[in-house]
């Protein structure tokens, strides 16, 4: 196999697991191609993507473009804030008016659930979903079990908690897709409120306690607070917060055994995590932004092979 | 002109006709012929298995007129009643203005001598809908209002909500409330479970409506009167509505049409069609609503006929306005149901029942009666598409579709329609 089962890549959730595996396979490709001297391959020269951010982004919008530039890409960036999204352009006005201009692929990033597949529905072009709202955020699961799979070889059986933020954020509900479609257990941790109710109709454990999760899991993967995804107030302060749920130093010392610690950034030093754990050894966070560039090159490249895009 | 129905079910217990198989001869707008043998006639309706009862009632419907005539208008949406099947529609008071002065009601009311699918109007209970203050009640009554609701905004302030049911006591008239509790719901765009937990947006819990309808039943118990929950979806509104009319209080319900059919599972890739409130719930609400039917806890089934223009549909989920349009879509929501529940049940619910409700003139299939009759054919299949869709709107996830179940002709006002 080496083309991918979808056109677009809207969530982990419409990828099987062929296609996981082979965006893996090439990510490795890309992996070993980025660390040479000459990082750059002609694969996308003529293809323009596209990236089309509705909500601020640092590390994902710097992470594609990085990608897109060394796959040989055309690259136009746009930004809602200077859009005419504000003089009350339809999204759909607005994408069709950047296709006109003969773009091949839309790297979108959008505060609405669906907006991808919206976009996917209605317009020619290859979508890659780089975040909508807290549905789905798939290249970044895709990098976060990559790095877990580097680290271990495979994720059968592996425990997997998730810590934080589970309302607002779309890493932990394309985490929980990508690795139970991995062959790993999955765990949510973070005030009840920040819970979904029916999380676990979707096959993960629920836990309340911080410290209990660290001591069932193998990887700890902690979410940022999405305070700005928050339209109502779900906890009291971030001080009780970073006293109750946040991870720091003393806690993992005081579990008899050794976490790998993860974090999609950006983070909150002091509220999820303390900084003696995101810049310890057992932390891959930087490791998952260099990974993030390969992934998003496999993605990009097994797209452009897709039908819809000849 | 002589109108001959051949060989059609009559479904009406109120008719001694019921459940038997008859020609009906209709003259002017009178039934003066029913029976076995085959009156001369200058039109002969056929069919393969023809039924007819009395004209069709819908008690929940939205038309935007006046303010939003551009999603429908008295013409259009009374023209979409008609090809459903219905005689007569009871319209929400959410226009702009909203329908709180007998102005208002005459504009809706005036024009039903021409009309074959008649006008109700349900007024406003407090003033611009914002839930306030009381509208003039008694004076909107006596200009022929059949009913009071802030249509498809919940009465919110607990306060209002008994003075309401005080004030409406005078003459014992009816309000309507479709409950939901905005808060709970806040920010929710589907109902809240599995799918809408894999989907990321923000749930409606059934808990939202069930808190209001504990609320609302509490309160009537206090006052007294009379109150329809509109649009239920939960088992569990039906078993605290079940409860009340045991210990004796007035309240009746209704459910839309497509919650029998449709659940949240059609949310999957975000086609905002299936964006309504009260959201699209589980297989087990399904089965619970559809029991109710049985048992008959709930009394009326309605269209919830909300249409919305593309620009308020073709938009990203969260943007999207609720609301399908339902009028021409009750019969084919009701044949996916009809192999558990008999047509002389379903067809009570939006005949009989809802005009008992709202105290209207429910007229027999009888010789000698005003013809207020509407044919159909369950079996029969039709196009529901551009040309078929008589409504403004085409927000219906049906449309496009070949569907079963056809209204055949309605019959009402001296005057006919007969659909091809």
């Amino acid at each position: 196999m080496s083309q991918l089962s979808v056109r677009h890549l809207l969530g982990i959730k419409e990828l099987t697991i062929d296609d996981i595996e082979l965006i893996f396979e090439t990510a490795s490709n890309f992996k070993e191609i980025i660390n040479r001297p000459i990082k750059k391959v002609p694969s996308l020269r003529d293809i323009t993507i596209a990236n089309v951010f509705f909500e601020s982004s640092t590390r994902t919008r710097l992470s594609f473009e990085l990608a897109e530039k060394r796959l040989s890409a055309d690259v136009i960036n746009f930004s809602s804030s200077t859009s005419s999204v504000k003089k009350g352009e339809t999204l759909l006005d607005t994408v069709n008016n950047i296709l006109a201009m003969k773009v091949d692929m839309v790297v979108i990033r959008h505060s609405s659930p669906g907006a991808p597949h919206f976009l996917a529905r209605h317009i020619k072009a290859n979508i890659v979903n780089a975040g909508d709202g807290t549905h789905e955020h798939p290249t970044q699961a895709l990098l976060d079990t990559f790095s877990m799979r580097l680290h271990f070889g495979s994720l059968k059986g592996l425990k997997v908690a998730i810590i934080g933020d589970i309302m607002h954020s779309r890493v932990a509900i394309s985490n929980i897709f990508a690795l139970q479609k991995l062959g790993a257990e999955v765990m949510v941790c973070g005030p009840n409120t920040l819970i979904p109710i029916h999380i676990s109709e979707l096959g993960v454990k629920v836990e309340l306690e911080v410290r209990k999760a660290l001591e069932w899991c193998d990887v700890a993967n902690i979410l940022r607070i999405q305070l700005e995804r928050q339209q109502i107030k779900y906890f009291p302060s971030l001080r009780e917060y970073a006293l109750y749920y946040g991870v720091n130093k003393q806690l993992l010392d005081s579990i008899k055994k050794e976490i790998l610690i993860m974090h999609p950034g950006p983070i909150n030093r002091g509220v999820e995590i303390s900084s003696d754990v995101a810049d310890s050894d057992h932390s891959i966070i930087l490791e998952q932004v260099e990974n993030g560039v390969a992934i998003r090159m496999a993605v990009l490249y097994l797209l452009a092979d897709s039908p819809l895009a000849n | 002109m002589r109108i001959l129905i051949r060989d059609a079910e009559i479904l009406d217990s109120t008719s001694k006709h019921h459940l038997k198989r008859k020609n009906i001869l209709i003259e002017n707008g009178v039934i003066t012929f029913i029976g076995s043998r085959i009156p001369k006639a200058d039109k002969v309706i056929k069919g393969k298995d023809l039924k007819a009862s009395k004209g069709w009632f819908d008690m929940f419907a939205w038309f935007g007129d006046p303010g939003f005539e551009v999603k429908e208008d008295l013409e259009s949406g009374t023209n979409a009643a008609a090809h459903g099947g219905f005689t007569g529609v009871a319209l929400l008071p959410n226009t702009k203005p909203v329908i709180q002065t007998k102005n208002d009601i005459s504009y809706l009311l005036s024009g039903n001598p021409g009309r074959i699918t008649e006008v109700f109007a349900v007024a406003s209970v407090t003033e611009n809908n914002l839930g306030e203050d009381l509208t003039e009640m008694i004076d909107l009554h006596t200009a022929g209002a059949v009913a009071f609701s802030d249509g498809l905004k919940p009465i919110w302030l607990t306060d209002i909500m008994l003075r309401s049911l005080q004030y409406l006591k005078k003459f014992d008239g009816l309000l309507i409330n479709k409950p939901e509790d905005l808060r709970l719901n806040m920010f929710g765009v589907m109902h809240e479970g599995k799918t809408s937990t894999g989907l990321g947006m923000k749930g409606m819990p059934r808990l939202a409506e069930e808190v209001m309808i504990a609320r609302d039943l509490q309160l009537l118990a206090y006052t007294g009167g009379k109150i329809h929950l509109a649009n239920i979806s939960t088992p569990n509104a039906l078993n605290m509505i079940r409860k009340a009319r045991k210990n004796g209080l007035r309240v009746t319900c209704d459910v839309a049409a497509h919650q029998f059919v449709l659940d949240d599972t059609r949310l999957h890739d975000f086609d905002t069609h299936y964006k309504v409130n009260p959201p699209l719930r589980e297989q087990a609400d399904i089965q619970a609503l559809i029991a109710g039917l049985k048992d008959g806890t709930i009394d009326a089934i309605v269209s919830s006929h909300q249409p919305q223009d593309e620009e308020c549909k073709k938009l990203e989920f969260d943007y999207a306005s609720f609301g399908m349009t339902g009028l021409q879509t009750v019969l084919p929501y009701m044949q996916g149901i009809s192999g558990k529940i008999g047509w002389d049940t379903l067809i009570e619910k939006v005949t009989s029942n809802p005009r008992k409700i709202l105290n209207l003139e429910d007229i027999p299939v009888q010789k000698g009666n005003k013809a207020n009759i509407t044919i159909f054919d369950p079996e029969d299949t039709w196009l529901f598409d551009e040309k078929t869709n008589m409504s403004k709107s085409g927000n219906s996830p049906l449309l496009g579709k070949e569907l079963k179940g056809k209204v055949v002709a309605v019959f009402n006002n001296k005057k006919h329609l007969i659909i091809g």
